[in-house]
């Protein structure tokens, strides 16, 4: 979208200033009172009355994923803080950004609220930082010890303004007994090997790799899972290159990133019809033994376990090995998603000492471990689900994080998944896609 | 019996009570007036303000969020031009709104007159083709989702196959996901058009039809000549929802496709809430949004005017 700026572009003008011009609207002067009249809602939780303390309610709005290790530390801050009351609700991310977003642009967003890492999303950190919407943590404790190479997920210009409790990977999430059944013996650890594992599944008649395309964010998943290796682990600087302007998806890896997700789709070793298969049942398909394995992030595993039911323990995770070196095999490990406190909460002292209480070390762990991610910082009791285990090795120098969380705009995400789409349908090219991944890129 | 003696009653009454009237018929004062007002009140409150102010961050770069933001004239409406995504959901939209114009309409008539004919479940066969108008439309695209499943023993495909017919990837395939859609908007709206067209038959007074007959017309030009002409009016309100209701459709395609696969089922309202949600340029997504709210205004005004002319020749 180019905007050709005149001088009226120059005049910067606040939102209240704006309204202001607007003043001929006078019949409409009461609506924005008795509206925010019914919005606001402080300090009216139940007392609950231990040692006299003020009770405040909090409110905090998340993603799906944040359910379990919320509804755990919720439970545990009122034991640690009994005055203060958290109330919770989720929905799936697309409804949260509705949501969550207009309630920020109006001006009444929750204390406490979902944001996702880095850049390039309009939910992102990054994003609502910018608009001055996320309140400052940097002077709680925990923020020192983020790990240098997460510090673009959490901060920007130096301050912290998100919480996460650590990492999750990209990888194959495969059932044991479907490999076992194909004769799959070793885990692949090179493209080679990969390819020859699948061709053993699909000629046990199963279909090698399941494929919930319909879903936007699962198209995305493929392209992560190997651009580390083609993009990252041959110029580990690309992103600055990228946002300097020096470097394009279309003079990339990202080429063979995408050559390779259509090597798989041409050889067959999706299932049928990935483009109107959802999420849900690429899920069933892997953890019912009627596919070999799902390329997913290591976040919905509990979700394939719930979905094994009994025959959870066939589940494991691998690396997916893009390229032919097993030396330049890179993984995608990236912050998960996180929540940030409003800067315009009426109740910041509170939702930001919830925060500080996230940032403990046991807190950490227990959120990590809710949702099998490697936790941020460890300690003798931080547990690492055995699931990602062979993911470890490649965490210290051989990761990146996904690639979105450093792009400039929120609408290079969409237009990936878009193309990603018309891909599999065959009704475009890679060139194609690529160009219009950077065309969005510059927007 | 009370209930339609009342009107007469009233209407006796008004002429006598006419002298004393201190206000002027119509007047702002005037008692319909004064009744409206609360509810007019609350309509310039809750539509009438928020569209008008939302018209003016059309010219704005407002992000949606945060509390800068500057006049950009109609640069949004000049990006617009440039859009392929904008430009491919007009095209999206104007196929969907006249495949349900046509196919809503069609059907709805036909089961119109099927349910009118003198059959003996034609009042539960009635409740059966409305029911699904009731139901949330968002419900309705999870369980055609579940309908068009794209294994081939599953839902649609699987009826197909008792029939020995090839299954198909109803949302998955490009070509295809826009007509998934208009198939499955017809089959919850047709009941709706039905009802009207019910109505509108109901109207038709027995005494046409037996001169008709006795004239020697039969069934088909007695639908010809007699039905057809006098359901123009119960046409126009029904050619005028499913116009207005196509050219707005989202809740179905959202929740059905979101959009894809690829942009092949975007429509002008996903292109507008993706702009302001998804992309965080909530001034370009009022202006597509402004574009559209005209598009209608100005098609249901073209319409209705068209269809009510017609009504009156005949």
């Amino acid at each position: 979208m180019s905007r050709e700026s005149d001088w009226l572009r120059e005049a910067r003008i606040s939102r209240a200033q704006f309204f202001r011009m607007m003043g001929g609207l006078a019949v409409a002067a009461a609506a924005p009172a008795a509206l925010s009249a019914c919005s606001t809602q402080q300090n009216t939780g139940a007392t609950a009355g231990a040692g006299g303390d003020a009770a405040t309610a909090l409110k905090f709005i998340g993603v799906a994923d944040q359910k379990a290790p919320m509804d755990e530390l919720v439970a545990a801050y009122r034991k640690v803080k009994p005055g203060v009351t958290i109330t919770t609700s989720f929905a799936p991310t697309d409804q949260v950004q509705t949501s969550v977003r207009t309630q920020l642009g109006a001006g009444n967003a929750p204390d406490l609220h979902v944001v996702y890492p880095g850049n390039g999303s309009a939910m992102s950190m990054t994003q609502i930082a910018q608009a001055g919407l996320l309140a400052d943590l940097s002077a709680q404790a925990w923020t020192t010890t983020i790990p240098s190479g997460f510090k673009p997920a959490f901060q920007l210009d130096g301050k912290t303004y998100m919480f996460s409790a650590g990492s999750s990977v990209i990888g194959a999430i495969y059932n044991k007994k479907v490999f076992e059944e194909a004769g799959v013996g070793e885990l692949p650890t090179t493209w080679s090997e990969f390819l020859a594992a699948c061709e053993k599944i699909k000629k046990s008649g199963k279909p090698p790799i399941a494929l919930g395309a319909q879903t936007p964010w699962v198209t995305q998943l493929i392209t992560y899972a190997l651009v580390p290796s083609t993009v990252y682990a041959k110029d580990p600087a690309f992103d600055d290159k990228q946002l300097a302007g020096q470097a394009t998806f279309a003079g990339s890896g990202w080429r063979q990133a995408m050559e390779m997700y259509l090597e798989l789709h041409k050889r067959g070793y999706f299932n049928d019809n990935p483009n109107g298969t959802t999420f849900e049942q690429q899920t069933s398909m892997v953890a019912t033994g009627k596919a070999g394995m799902a390329i997913q992030v290591s976040a919905v595993l509990p979700d394939f376990r719930k979905a094994a039911a009994g025959d959870a323990a066939d589940l494991s995770m691998f690396p997916v090995p893009g390229a032919d070196d097993a030396a330049q095999v890179w993984i995608p490990a990236g912050v998960v998603v996180g929540l940030g406190a409003s800067a315009k909460s009426g109740n910041l002292a509170e939702a930001t000492a919830f925060i500080d209480f996230l940032g403990r070390q046991e807190s950490i762990n227990a959120w990590a471990k809710a949702i099998a991610a490697i936790p941020l910082t460890q300690d003798s009791g931080s547990t690492i689900d055995p699931a990602v285990e062979s993911f470890l090795p490649f965490t210290k120098d051989r990761a990146v994080p996904f690639m979105d969380q450093r792009w400039p705009n929120a609408e290079v995400q969409p237009t990936h998944f878009a193309v990603i789409q018309e891909l599999l349908a065959g009704k475009s090219t890679i060139d194609e896609a690529l160009k219009k991944m950077d065309e969005a890129y510059q927007k | 019996m009370s209930v339609t003696t009342r009107p007469a009653a009233a209407a006796e009454a008004v002429p006598a009570a006419g002298p004393r009237r201190r206000w002027r018929r119509g007047g702002a004062l005037s008692p319909p007036w004064l009744f409206a007002a609360p509810a007019l009140f609350v309509y310039a409150v809750v539509v009438l303000y928020p569209s008008i102010a939302g018209v003016l961050y059309a010219f704005t770069d407002w992000s949606g969020i945060g509390g800068e933001m500057s006049f950009v004239g109609l640069a949004n409406f000049r990006a617009m031009l440039d859009d392929e995504q904008a430009l491919g959901s007009i095209a999206n939209t104007l196929l969907l709104t006249v495949a349900i114009l046509v196919v809503q309409n069609g059907v709805g008539l036909l089961l119109a007159l099927g349910v009118h004919a003198r059959i003996k479940s034609k009042a539960l066969l009635r409740v059966i083709f409305f029911a699904p108008v009731v139901v949330s439309p968002v419900m309705i695209a999870f369980l055609w989702k579940y309908i068009y499943n794209p294994a081939p023993d599953a839902g649609l495909n699987g009826l197909l196959a008792v029939f020995g017919l090839p299954g198909r990837d109803w949302l998955g395939d490009p070509s295809l996901a826009l007509w998934s859609i208009a198939g499955m908007v017809i089959w919850q709206n047709a009941g709706y058009s039905m009802v009207i067209f019910l109505a509108g038959l109901e109207g038709v007074p027995a005494e046409l039809h037996e001169a008709a007959m006795i004239d020697g017309a039969g069934p088909f030009q007695r639908f010809r000549y007699v039905t057809w002409p006098l359901l123009a009016p119960a046409l126009t309100i029904n050619l005028m929802l499913s116009t207005i209701g196509g050219l707005k459709l989202f809740d179905q395609v959202f929740a059905a496709t979101n959009g894809g696969p690829g942009y092949a089922t975007e429509t002008l309202s996903t292109v507008l809430y993706k702009q302001a949600f998804v992309y965080g340029d909530f001034g370009y997504s009022t202006a597509v949004a402004l574009v559209l709210a005209l598009f209608v205004a100005a098609v249901s005004f073209v319409q209705i005017s068209y269809l009510r002319s017609r009504e009156v020749a005949q």
